[in-house]
Parts: C-alpha cells; sequence; structure tokens
C-alpha cells in the first residue's frame, strides 16, 4: 500500500503551472489531430515521444496524456460535423451526433459529445485512481475462455445494430471477419489470403481500413450528390433559441444514466487489454438505443446516443491504464506508447511500480484529472471554431479532408500501399452504404476478429479441443447465455419494429 | 557597400575553411535517413531504435526518421527493404531469429536472403526465458518436464514461432505433452501465467518486474549460453534439449549500398551504442549492455545464424 505522504508528494508534483503547460499542450495538440480527419491521436504521440527525452518524467508522460485524451474529444469533432469520424472509436458517435448537426444544431451536439466524453473519462480515472489493483487481479482471471464468451456477447449485443435486414447485417459481418483473417495466422504463423503482399503479412492495417471505410466512402458518397452546387458544409442555422447551441443542465442529466452505463462498459472493456474503444462505444450505444421508451428516435439526432457512445470511447482511455500500470500489460496502442515512454524514461511499469514509482504514479493521476479540467476548457473554445471552420463549402472542406486522409494514412501505415488499401476499403465501403449493408457492423467484426480468432486458438490448444471444459468456468457460461438472452431479444425487437 | 561584400566574403571563407575539413572526409546523407523498425510502436526494438536514431542524431547532426514496419517479425519491413532501390539512406532494424525462421521455413517464397543486404552492425541480444509463477511446483526445465508428464500435458504460453519449435523440440525430446497458447507478445504471456491459464511461458524482458517482485521464477534460459542475471539456472541445451535462440537486434541497409555510406552510417551506429543513454535504454529493454559486432561481425552472425536455424528448425 502506498502512503498517504506519497499520494501527496505526488498530487503535488502535478499541480505546478510548468505540468499544466504540458498538459495544455498535449490537449491542444491532441484535440486538433483528433479533429483532423487521418491523423489520430495515436499516431501524435508516436511521432511526440522523442520530443519527450530532454523532459523530466512527469511532464514527459503529462504531455502524453494529454495528447491521448485531447484527441478523443477530437475525433468526435469530424464524425458529428461530417459524419467522417476520425477515429472508428468515434463511428458511433456520428450515428445520432450528424443527424443532430444537420438539424442545425452542431454546437449542441458536439458539446454533448464533449460533455459525456469527459463525464466518461473522469468515471475511469476515478475508478483508475482508487480500486485499480483489485480491478487487475479480476482482469487476470478473465482467460481466453472467458474472453471468448465475452467476445461472443460483444457480437450479440451488436445485433441490436443489425437495423432491418437480418441477413444485411449477417454479410457485413462475415465480411469483417473474411478481412480480419487477413495475414498471418495466429495459430501457425502461415500467411493467408495475402496474395504475395507481404506488407499484408500482419493484417490490413487498421487506419486504411476505418478512415477508408468511414471517411473516405462518406466523402464520395457526398461528392456523388454535389452536382455542382456551391454549398457550405454544414448549416448551422440560428433558430433565435440558444438552447440550440448548448447542452442544457436538463438534457445533460437526462443522459445522467446513459453516461453511467457508457462509462461502466468503458471501463470493464479497458481493463481488458485488446477489446478496445470501438467495441465500447458500440455496445454502449446498443445497450442504450435497447432500453430507450424510443428507440425510433436513434439515428435521427437523439442526445442519447451521443452520450452512450463519447462516455463508452473515453472511459476505455482511462481503464487502459489500470492493466497498465498494475501489470505492465498495454490495453491499447495508446497505453503501448504510453509504456514505451515509460521504459525510455528508465521505469518498468508492473507489479513494483506503484511502490518504486508511487509518486511518480500519483502526479501521473494528477495530470490526468489535470487533462480532464483543461479538456473540457479547450473543447469549449476549440468547438466554436471547429464549427466555423466546417461552414466553408463543401468543395473546399472535403478536398482537404481528403487529402488530410491521404497523408494521415500513409503517415500511420508508413507508405502509399496503405493509402491503395483505404482507397480500395473506400470504394467497398461506398457500395456497401449504397446497397444498404452497414458498415459499422463491418468495422465492429472487422476489429474484434483477430482477437476473437486467436483467444479462440487459444482456448482451443488450453482445452485440447474440449468444449465442455467452458462449463468449467461460470463466468463465461454465463456470458455465453446472456448472449442468447440479448440474440433472442433483439431479434424480437427488430421483428416487432418492422410490424409497427 | 563594397565593406559589406568583403566582410562577407571573409565570412563565407572562414565558414568554408572550418567546415571543410569535416566535409572532406565524412561522407553525409543528402536528405534525411530513415530508420524502419520492423515491429510496432511500444515494443523493445522500437524503443531501443527512437533512442538509437536520437544519439545518433545528436552526435551527427543528420536528420532521422524513425518508421514502424511490422509485420512477420520484421519480415515485411526486410522484403520492402529488399525490393527498394539503393537510395544510401533508409536502413531496416530488426531481430535475427523470426528472421531466419521465416527464411528456413518458406525461403523459396520470400524475395531475398542474407546476401540481399550490407549489415551495419548490432545493437544488442535478447536473453530469452522460460518463466513460471512462483507457485508452480517445479523450479527447472527437467522438473517441468517430469510434471508435464505426470499430468498428462501442461499448458504453455508461447509469443513466436521459433519458441513454439523449441517446446516441439522438447515434445519430442522428452516424450512430455504440452498444450501450446500462442500469445500476442509478452505482456500476454504475463498476463497468462499471471491468471493461472498457463504454467509456464516465454518472456523476452517483460517478466523482469515480475523476478524482481517475486511473483514469478525462471525455470530455464533460451539461448545458447546461460541468462546473464539468472546464472544459475540450466538452459535447454544443459537440461537435455538440443535447441536454443539468440535473438540478436541488428541493422542493415540494401546490398549494394555506397561504401562510403556503410562506413559513415556503420561508424554513428557504434559511437551511438557506446553513449551511456543509450546503455540505459539497452539495460531496460533486455537487461544487458549493448553489443556492437560491427559489420563484417553482424553478417557473420546471419549467415551462421542461418546454417544453425536450419539444424534447428528444418521442417
Amino acid at each position: 500500500m502506498v502512503e498517504f505522504s506519497t499520494i501527496l508528494a505526488g498530487f503535488g508534483d502535478a499541480f505546478s503551472l510548468y505540468n499544466l503547460a504540458f498538459v495544455l499542450f498535449g490537449v491542444v495538440l491532441g484535440q486538433f489531430v483528433g479533429a483532423v480527419p487521418g491523423i489520430g491521436p495515436i499516431m501524435a504521440m508516436a511521432i511526440a515521444i522523442p520530443f519527450t527525452f530532454g523532459l523530466d518524467p512527469l511532464p514527459a508522460i503529462a504531455f502524453l496524456v494529454g495528447v491521448n485524451k485531447g484527441g478523443l474529444v477530437g475525433g468526435a469533432v469530424p464524425a458529428v460535423l461530417m459524419n467522417t469520424p476520425g477515429t472508428p472509436d468515434a463511428a458511433a458517435t456520428a450515428l445520432d451526433g450528424y443527424p443532430l448537426a444537420k438539424q442545425g444544431k452542431p454546437l449542441k451536439a458536439t458539446k454533448m459529445a464533449l460533455f459525456s466524453s469527459i463525464t466518461g473519462d473522469t468515471f475511469s480515472d476515478i475508478v483508475l485512481i482508487t480500486v485499480s489493483a483489485p480491478l487487475a487481479v479480476l482482469a487476470l482471471k478473465m482467460g481466453p475462455i472467458e474472453v471468448v464468451a465475452l467476445m461472443i456477447f460483444a457480437f450479440s449485443i451488436l445485433a441490436g445494430l443489425i437495423g432491418n435486414s437480418l441477413t444485411k447485417g449477417i454479410i457485413a459481418a462475415a465480411f469483417g471477419l473474411l478481412a480480419a483473417s487477413v495475414g498471418q495466422d495466429p495459430e501457425n504463423f502461415t500467411p493467408r489470403l495475402i496474395f504475395g503482399y507481404w506488407d499484408l503479412f500482419d493484417g490490413l492495417a487498421l487506419p486504411s481500413v476505418a478512415i477508408g471505410m468511414l471517411a473516405i466512402s462518406e466523402i464520395l458518397h457526398r461528392l456523388s450528390e454535389a452536382h455542382g452546387n456551391m454549398r457550405p458544409t454544414i448549416i448551422a442555422k440560428d433558430t433565435g433559441n440558444p438552447d440550440d447551441r448548448r447542452v442544457t443542465w436538463a438534457e445533460y442529466w437526462s443522459c445522467r444514466f446513459t453516461m453511467l452505463r457508457g462509462a461502466t462498459i468503458g471501463t470493464i472493456l479497458g481493463a481488458l487489454p485488446g477489446i478496445g474503444s470501438t467495441a465500447a462505444a458500440f455496445m454502449s450505444y446498443a445497450m442504450t438505443k435497447a432500453s430507450s421508451k424510443d428507440p425510433g428516435s436513434f439515428g435521427k439526432g437523439n442526445i442519447q446516443g451521443i452520450a452512450a457512445s463519447e462516455s463508452a470511447n473515453s472511459a476505455v482511455v482511462g481503464a487502459n491504464l489500470i492493466p497498465l500500470l498494475t501489470l505492465g500489460i498495454p490495453g491499447s496502442v495508446g497505453a503501448a506508447l504510453i509504456i514505451s515512454a515509460f521504459m525510455i524514461h528508465g521505469m518498468q511499469p508492473g507489479p513494483l511500480l506503484f511502490e518504486n514509482q508511487g509518486r511518480l504514479v500519483y502526479g501521473l493521476f494528477g495530470a490526468m484529472i489535470m487533462a480532464n479540467f483543461v479538456n473540457l476548457w479547450v473543447g469549449q473554445l476549440g468547438l466554436r471554431l471547429w464549427v466555423k471552420v466546417v461552414s466553408a463549402p463543401e468543395s473546399i472542406i472535403f478536398s482537404s479532408a481528403l487529402l488530410l486522409c491521404f497523408v494521415g494514412v500513409s503517415m500511420a501505415t508508413s507508405g502509399l500501399f496503405g493509402v491503395a488499401i483505404m482507397l480500395i476499403f473506400a470504394v467497398i465501403g461506398y457500395l456497401m452504404a449504397s446497397f444498404g449493408y452497414s458498415l459499422v457492423i463491418f468495422i465492429i467484426a472487422f476489429f474484434l476478429g483477430p482477437r476473437f480468432e486467436k483467444s479462440i486458438a487459444q482456448s482451443l490448444a488450453l482445452t485440447n479441443g474440449d468444449l465442455t471444459q467452458v462449463l468449467k468456468s461460470p463466468v463465461a457460461l454465463a456470458l455465453l447465455i446472456l448472449s442468447v438472452v440479448s440474440v433472442v431479444w433483439f431479434l424480437r425487437k427488430n421483428v416487432q419494429g418492422e410490424d409497427e | 557597400m563594397k565593406l559589406t561584400t568583403k566582410l562577407m566574403a571573409l565570412a563565407t571563407s572562414a565558414v568554408m575553411a572550418l567546415a571543410a575539413p569535416a566535409f572532406a572526409e565524412d561522407w553525409a546523407p543528402d536528405g534525411p535517413l530513415t530508420i524502419q523498425i520492423g515491429f510496432g510502436a511500444g515494443g523493445s526494438t522500437d524503443t531501443m531504435g527512437r533512442v538509437l536514431a536520437e544519439v545518433m542524431k545528436k552526435n551527427t547532426g543528420w536528420n532521422i526518421v524513425v518508421e514502424n514496419k511490422p509485420g512477420g517479425g520484421g519480415v515485411a519491413m526486410f522484403t520492402g527493404l529488399s525490393q527498394r532501390p539503393v537510395d544510401n539512406k533508409t536502413i531496416g532494424m530488426g531481430v535475427s531469429i523470426p528472421v531466419l525462421v521465416q527464411l528456413v521455413q518458406r525461403g523459396d517464397q520470400l524475395p531475398f536472403d542474407t546476401d540481399s543486404f550490407d549489415y551495419l552492425g548490432t545493437v544488442a541480444k535478447a536473453e530469452l526465458a522460460l518463466v513460471a509463477s512462483k507457485d508452480a511446483p517445479f523450479d527447472d526445465l527437467e522438473g517441468m518436464i517430469a510434471y508435464a508428464k505426470e499430468q498428462g500435458s501442461l499448458p504453455v504460453a508461447t509469443m513466436a514461432p521459433p519458441q513454439v519449435l523449441m517446446m516441439n523440440q522438447t515434445k519430442s525430446t522428452t516424450g512430455a505433452d504440452f498444450n501450446l497458447v500462442t500469445a500476442d507478445g509478452g505482456a500476454e504471456v504475463m498476463k497468462l501465467i499471471l491468471g493461472g491459464q498457463v504454467m509456464a511461458g516465454f518472456g523476452s524482458g517483460e517478466h523482469y518486474p515480475y523476478l524482481d517482485s517475486g511473483d514469478m521464477k525462471v525455470i530455464a534460459g533460451a539461448n545458447q549460453s546461460r541468462l546473464s542475471y539468472a546464472p544459475d539456472v540450466k538452459t535447454f541445451i544443459e537440461s537435455g534439449v538440443n535447441a536454443y535462440v539468440d535473438p540478436i537486434f541488428f541493422l542493415a541497409m540494401r546490398a549494394g549500398t555506397d561504401p562510403a555510406a556503410i562506413t559513415a552510417i556503420s561508424a554513428a551506429i557504434d559511437e551511438a551504442t557506446k553513449a551511456p543513454e543509450f546503455a540505459k535504454i539497452v539495460q531496460n529493454a533486455v537487461k544487458g549492455d549493448p553489443i556492437n559486432m560491427g559489420t563484417d561481425g553482424t553478417k557473420k552472425m546471419m549467415v551462421d545464424g542461418l546454417a544453425n536455424a536450419k539444424i534447428l528448425f528444418a521442417k
């Protein structure tokens, strides 16, 4: 147990003007790169790490945390304003954010995203600071069998997003899993479906597929509708009602359960390495929609949808640090970069980190709390600016967005091969969307696919292929039963929805 | 006006006179050097590569860009490197064993071999250990094998093909059975051991904090010689299983690179590996000191390593 004086000293270290400056710089940078389509906070962190060599450990890590947190807030901006999520975890935010923006309430939509993002983030930070050690022990008990069951449960909840056609939903999911199986297989390391391209050895690059499918295909769609008219990308109507430009307390408060649920889902999935914020956002969205009295209003600009998605994806970031700090296991690429920053500064995350570097860890917690406040403040200012920027004519906004996507993907994948893949998936995405196949289902299946396959392979290796072993794991059994229940429930609900 | 011109000329010639000797001897890249890391961001290769680049940049003043080109344990990056035109400024950094194993197992499908590169040097050797939870009912490899026979089989976590091959070698030599669970990197191996899902697993550095905290113990060394930090623990070879891996972090350029560039860059790498800040990173990443075998030594390491891998890992 860390002594109280160490905790105080750590927080004392964090709350200095010097560290605040680095957090502020990190948040501004993170929000900017998050909001610009194509360049994400992960890339910004990877580029920024060498620049932190000269800094003391605390400001260096505070800066990186700032970038990471700022990026989550920023990521919602293009999703809401242009329906082109820069990062896949914001894709669920676009489902309701963009319709709301189209109704002339872009500020309301982005502010709701900001507030729920910070609420979710703060929730998971509090969990991290207070109960990370016991949570990490629980997460350890989730072996491969339990993870497979959890992922089946996640897929079953996503059934709630399938929409009208079950067949099309299943096709989109199967196609996502097929795309996920490109690259070396996790058991025997033989290359699959790479057609002689060794660049595909580690699979289709996530940024290429996600940006191609989500951002470029939407830009193609908008281009196809343009007919040579000059029109602003988004119209911020001045309705005379100031409530259309802000989120009222009553609206925020009405989302409290949604945000709490989102933050809880995000924290749980974040504490388990490798599942990620995209799945958390969509699970939270699907559950919110399913439990709503008015599910029909989702996808048409319901602020509950924004709150569900943003609170969940932001909660993952804080929770990702739970396995990282306590066990030295990174839960995501962003967390892996923070580990690398720790190592560069001579610290090894793991069981002794709190004991040996307690003061620094609590300094980091202090910096995270600061980052949340700074994020809120910078976000309030930044959103107005983004709404102004996006009011420019479509021809300018979309051509710049296209260029940024090219640059971003070529940087993220280190070359033009990734850009080619992005363009292929942009066309596939455009066609899929035109024929009514859900891109969202595809992306989730694609994201969860590799982890799902690996966990199945691990489970089979552990049990020698004996499926009855599942019965020995009460957690896995419970999750599998819940999955069956949720699939049946969602499908019945879908059928009812069609009857109405 | 005239005075200014004269002064300028004087100043310019003075600068040139000072700078000339340095430029006359040294080769310098015509543009930024690129170091392509064959692994993703955040791993030990990435961390060491980025610090190496930073130190080289400081020492030489060259502009150096670091890129991650993950895929197949560095095979994707080396494939790309072997296929690009000679530009005297693109460097690949990877680990020997994964490349050698791929060359042995599917060399006919790969567009490169050990002759496709000019080698610049090495930076470190990874020490690979088989570790288990402190509560495991065995303390060495022989004990583990006996326990596996007693239990019927024993779950072991691996993270890369060479380790799978080593365990298969152990199976065929001793007749013990293991359930080999493939994990996504050393961190996941640790998670599986701590969570009790496997009894033992391989670690290339991720296990150090758990050795310090007493949560884990080293069962066997997987290198040719014993582990520097656990000299009392026997290796696989000493325990009767004829298999080992010596993964070495090395740098190379496309074959046919200007010899002057090779000389200058390898000298810069050598200088950087001697810097204390680099030694610190290597210590953190692999618990050892930087090792630079030089250009010829690196080539020999790869050629001999391939011959050795053919014996160990032949299908």
